[in-house]
């Protein structure tokens, strides 16, 4: 097998004096959709901020593209390929879509601004008719797709989005996934936090299962979405526990 | 009582002047609490300091007018950055009550130091254009307030300019409207709250040192400027730059009315009476809050 994208090894991390991701361990393989599943205050968020660096880091490591990355802050992470598009809406809401998209190319130098912004509204040609538009006044779905395109501005080799579809029309989240997929089959490797467990699970490669801040199950999608457990817990059984 | 058009219209520019000058340090004010969410009670000083400094570059250094209001404004970004990397760097954003002490603190400290040094005699500043001004009719406005007002013109196109369509402008906007969505697109928090806080120490260095000729100095000379400051940030939004900008006007207009056609011991009351009945009327103040809108 050729070497992960990323490697966690032993990733403990949470806030303050609290670790709330316990002893993780994974590894993602360039191009493939992940799926992180997980009961509330699993530690699926804490895990993602844990590999962009906006949380505390306790122990273990985060190895991306071979190199260590769990001391560097997230803007050095951010350079190094890693996106993150964090749960809610994470945009500017008093700048015009354009300034929003602009602002995504702060890491990148001006020369090059031009050629990435028409590369993602190339992309999201509704980003293109939305161009003067506030982002705040954008649908929670078209938000959505401004902050994917933001990160992507950077041609990211990993993707982590936390409940991209949450609070979206359910032919929103249809929309959602697809992009998701188009994303993932540019080659980038995307790994999802996603409130609707069934519908992630149909576009996603692997699934990673975590309870209480350890991971508690790994595989091919397809069969974890069979796994009785997991049916039980999160695809229409008992919300509660997996164990 | 009757009004004469003329003195009026005197009155109403000087208002402006002062007004302009007042939404220098409300903008400042502003900039500080969008990009690091805290405020800055030691911003009256920093006035201060660019007031001392025109007192100490003109007659002491031998710098003419336009060459001490740029020494001035240099000595007050430095003493913002100063400010910024020895005490607000280390703050985070949810330690505002800390953030209130150590500003506090600090104008204290900086206003006993001012009077240690300079004493709390007031001073005049005295220029080349003295009270040299022009005429038009019978109005005559001195140079050092058309500087002044025109350098404060000057200094928020500058400002709105940068804020809207540089990325180092834009990269504060941001931080005040989704921190979290700052980190997303790495923009570094730290770099820009210096930045912000140099920004805002030199528009308020400017202001100083523009009213140093108008006004007298003296240590204390930004503890009633900054009550005014806060206000003005309040009114017009917080977080809004056009709005601090016209309630800085219009507090400068009323303070010249008022000064002009009653007693001025008035004068700091009915500003404040103005001020205390529009924040009972609308506390959320008169304009969009919040975002740094620039727009």
């Amino acid at each position: 097998m050729s070497s992960p994208v990323l490697e966690l090894v032993s990733v403990t991390a949470g806030y303050g004096d609290n670790p709330i991701v316990r002893d993780f361990s994974a590894r993602l393989q360039a191009g493939t959709i992940t799926t992180l599943i997980g009961g509330n205050g699993a530690g699926k968020s804490t895990l993602l901020r844990a590999i962009y660096g906006t949380n505390k880091f306790f122990s273990g490591q985060i190895v991306f593209k071979d190199e260590p990355v769990e001391r560097l802050p997230p803007w050095e992470r951010l350079k190094r390929g890693i996106g993150f598009v964090p749960q809610g809406r994470c945009n500017f809401p008093a700048m015009s879509v354009g300034e929003n998209l602009k602002m995504g190319c702060y890491t990148l130098a001006s020369s090059r601004h031009d050629v990435a912004i028409e590369r993602v509204v190339s992309l999201f040609p509704l980003l293109r008719e939305r161009w003067r538009t506030e982002a705040g006044n954008l649908s929670g779905g078209q938000q959505q797709i401004l902050e994917m395109a933001m990160v992507l501005l950077l041609q990211p080799s990993l993707l982590l989005l936390d409940e991209p579809s949450l609070g979206l029309s359910p032919k929103m989240q249809g929309d959602v996934f697809a992009t998701v997929q188009r994303i993932a089959a540019t080659g980038v490797t995307v790994l999802v936090v996603e409130q609707n467990v069934r519908g992630a699970l149909l576009i996603s490669d692997r699934a990673l299962v975590m309870e209480q801040g350890r991971k508690f199950m790994e595989g091919p999608a397809a069969e974890v979405r069979t796994d009785p457990r997991i049916r039980q817990a999160y695809l229409g059984g008992n919300i509660q526990t997996a164990a | 009582m009757t009004i004469d058009a003329t003195y009026l219209l005197q009155l109403t520019l000087n208002g402006i002047a002062l007004g302009l000058l007042y939404a220098l340090i409300a903008v400042g004010l502003s900039l500080i609490f969008g990009v690091m969410e805290i405020i800055n009670f030691a911003h009256g000083e920093i006035l201060m300091l660019g007031a001392f400094a025109m007192t100490f570059a003109l007659p002491v250094l031998g710098l003419l007018y336009w060459p001490a209001l740029a020494a001035a404004i240099l000595a007050t970004m430095l003493a913002g950055l100063l400010i910024y990397e020895v005490l607000l760097a280390r703050l985070r954003t949810d330690e505002f009550e800390r953030s209130i002490l150590i500003t506090l603190g600090l104008s204290i400290i900086l206003i006993h130091t001012a009077q240690y040094f300079f004493t709390a005699t007031p001073r005049m500043v005295d220029t080349q254009y003295g009270f040299d001004g022009v005429e038009i009719g019978t109005i005559r406005l001195t140079w050092t307030r058309l500087i002044g007002a025109a350098a404060a013109l000057v200094a928020f196109a500058g400002l709105y300019l940068t804020l809207r369509f540089t990325q180092f402008g834009r990269a504060m906007r941001a931080i005040a409207q989704n921190r979290e969505a700052a980190l997303m697109v790495g923009i570094r928090p730290r770099v820009v709250a210096r930045n912000a806080m140099i920004l805002a120490a030199g528009l308020c260095g400017l202001a100083g040192s523009a009213i140093a000729p108008i006004q007298l100095v003296t240590p204390y000379m930004g503890q009633f400027l900054i009550f005014k400051a806060f206000a003005l940030v309040t009114i017009g939004g917080l977080g809004n730059i056009p709005g601090a900008v016209v309630a800085a006007v219009a507090l400068g207009l009323i303070e010249s009315w008022v000064g002009g056609f009653f007693a001025s011991a008035w004068q700091e009351g009915a500003v404040f009476l103005v001020m205390i009945v529009v924040l009972l009327l609308r506390p959320e103040g008169l304009f969009k809050r919040g975002g740094m809108r620039v727009g």
